[in-house]
């Protein structure tokens, strides 16, 4: 009798068991990634020995589009040379180098639409569609995102929306379906593509230069963030070179100082916003600079190919 | 035999359940990004989400905030308001927001003078959470 009870509490457990296995397993792959990075056990935050954490981190990369507005606020006129021949679409033959270029395109194109060149934006968005087709998202980059990129043209913040909105779609798309390593090749590619910018605009010497270089010494902890975001997939070997390039160039920029002093924030809480009054300082020597624009430079066209 | 045909018919429910929940994440981000993101926000491009398990499970974002910004940031999870409670750490742990102080708000906007590197701590409210949800949080810039 008490043998036929454990029965269904047997099966209750496989149950219960494979619900925990099929829920880790579903979490998003930057959850996972991390799992590689740290032991596989569950701290308590020392601030709150309340708070459970489970390796549940997940990396963000802010958007090329920040560093394009810079650039253009900086002074940098238009160079369409700076950026990756549309043309270059037919070279990427394999997933890997697609998902890496649809990245630097995305960028690209935020670029372009910041100055307002019509025919440009609409030949890199030709170039896209068809990389963004081969990658599994051209519903992203469809007809209609075409259609109504045209009707926006001169509209400055409706196109840059409107090309940030499709890449956060197509990055919904990649976790939805389990290629978080896709997903992470596009923020790379964006990544170099805007770095790349900033420095050529540091070389051009015709901007503001001081914030420009700011912004390339700021760029430390989102490099950390990208080398562990690809340590997952570090088993594979075009992934594993390129982790092996990013850690290169964070081992210089370990030597970017970073001075930052707490202070405390502000909060209108009618209007739901909070000042962030902190202060930070980069420091970068020109030696340092140059070292990190050689190793950007060399990257970049070494994926833009 | 019927054991094992009652545990692959739990198997593959459960598979169902857990794809369902991957699918649920991003109705929940469109829904998050209608309801809180403003269009005068440019989206950074990316979805952040993690599937947490309980209301004692934290998802960690690790975020840099760059100088002379304006970010609206989103925090949702379900198809309704204030289920997702988010604190701000910068990088030496100073906690510079939570939303649990403005009534679990679903969006805040911050005003960065200098560049900071943040991580936020999501959480399921445990008084609308009884069970395992969805994440998610959206983050939307625009110069000052």
């Amino acid at each position: 009798m008490l043998k036929m009870k454990t029965k269904p509490l047997f099966i209750i457990g496989c149950a219960v068991t494979v619900t925990m296995f099929l829920v880790a397993g579903c979490r998003s792959n930057s959850a996972s990634t991390d799992k590689s990075l740290q032991p596989n056990v569950a701290k308590v935050d020392s601030n709150n020995p309340t708070l459970l954490k489970i390796n549940n981190q997940i990396f963000s990369i802010p958007s090329p589009i920040q560093t394009a507005l810079l650039i253009k606020k900086s002074g940098y006129p238009y160079n369409k040379e700076m950026l990756n021949s549309s043309d270059n679409y037919s070279k990427y033959d394999t997933k890997y180098k697609k998902a890496l270029n649809l990245g630097i395109y995305g960028a690209d194109l935020g670029y372009i639409s910041l100055y307002d060149q019509t025919q440009d934006a609409l030949s890199y968005l030709a170039s896209i569609e068809k990389l963004a087709t081969d990658v599994g998202v051209s519903d992203m980059f469809n007809a209609t995102l075409v259609k109504r990129f045209q009707q926006n043209m001169g509209k400055e913040d409706s196109l840059l929306s409107m090309v940030s909105e499709a890449f956060r779609r197509s990055d919904a798309y990649f976790k939805d379906n389990k290629q978080n390593d896709i997903s992470s090749l596009v923020l790379v590619g964006g990544w170099i593509e805007s770095l790349y910018f900033a420095v050529q605009a540091n070389n051009s010497q015709k901007v503001n230069a001081k914030d420009v270089v700011t912004r390339i010494a700021e760029q430390k902890i989102s490099l950390q963030n990208l080398v562990k975001m690809l340590q997952p997939y570090n088993d594979r070997p075009e992934y594993a070179k390129l982790s092996k390039d990013l850690a290169s160039l964070a081992d210089v920029f370990d030597n970017v100082e970073f001075v930052y002093n707490y202070i405390p924030p502000t909060v209108d809480v009618k209007n739901k916003v909070t000042s962030i009054n902190s202060t930070s300082n980069v420091q970068i020597s020109p030696e340092l600079l140059k070292q990190i624009t050689d190793k950007i430079v060399a990257l970049r066209n070494q994926i833009a190919g | 035999m019927k054991k094992i045909a009652i545990l692959f018919a739990l198997f593959f429910g459960l598979m169902l359940t857990a794809g369902s929940a991957t699918a649920q994440c991003d109705s929940i981000a469109s829904a998050c990004a209608k309801r809180n993101i403003d269009p005068s926000f440019i989206s950074d491009g990316q979805q952040y989400r993690a599937l947490l398990v309980n209301s004692d499970e934290t998802a960690e974002f690790h975020v840099t905030f760059y100088g002379g910004t304006l970010y609206r940031l989103a925090a949702c999870s379900g198809m309704t308001d204030g289920n997702l409670i988010f604190t701000i750490y910068d990088s030496q742990h100073n906690q510079l927001f939570t939303n649990s102080q403005y009534q679990n708000a679903p969006y805040w906007d911050f005003s960065v003078k200098n560049t900071v590197d943040c991580i936020i701590n999501a959480q399921l409210n445990p008084t609308t959470n009884s069970g395992s949800g969805c994440a998610v949080v959206l983050i939307g810039f625009k110069q000052q």
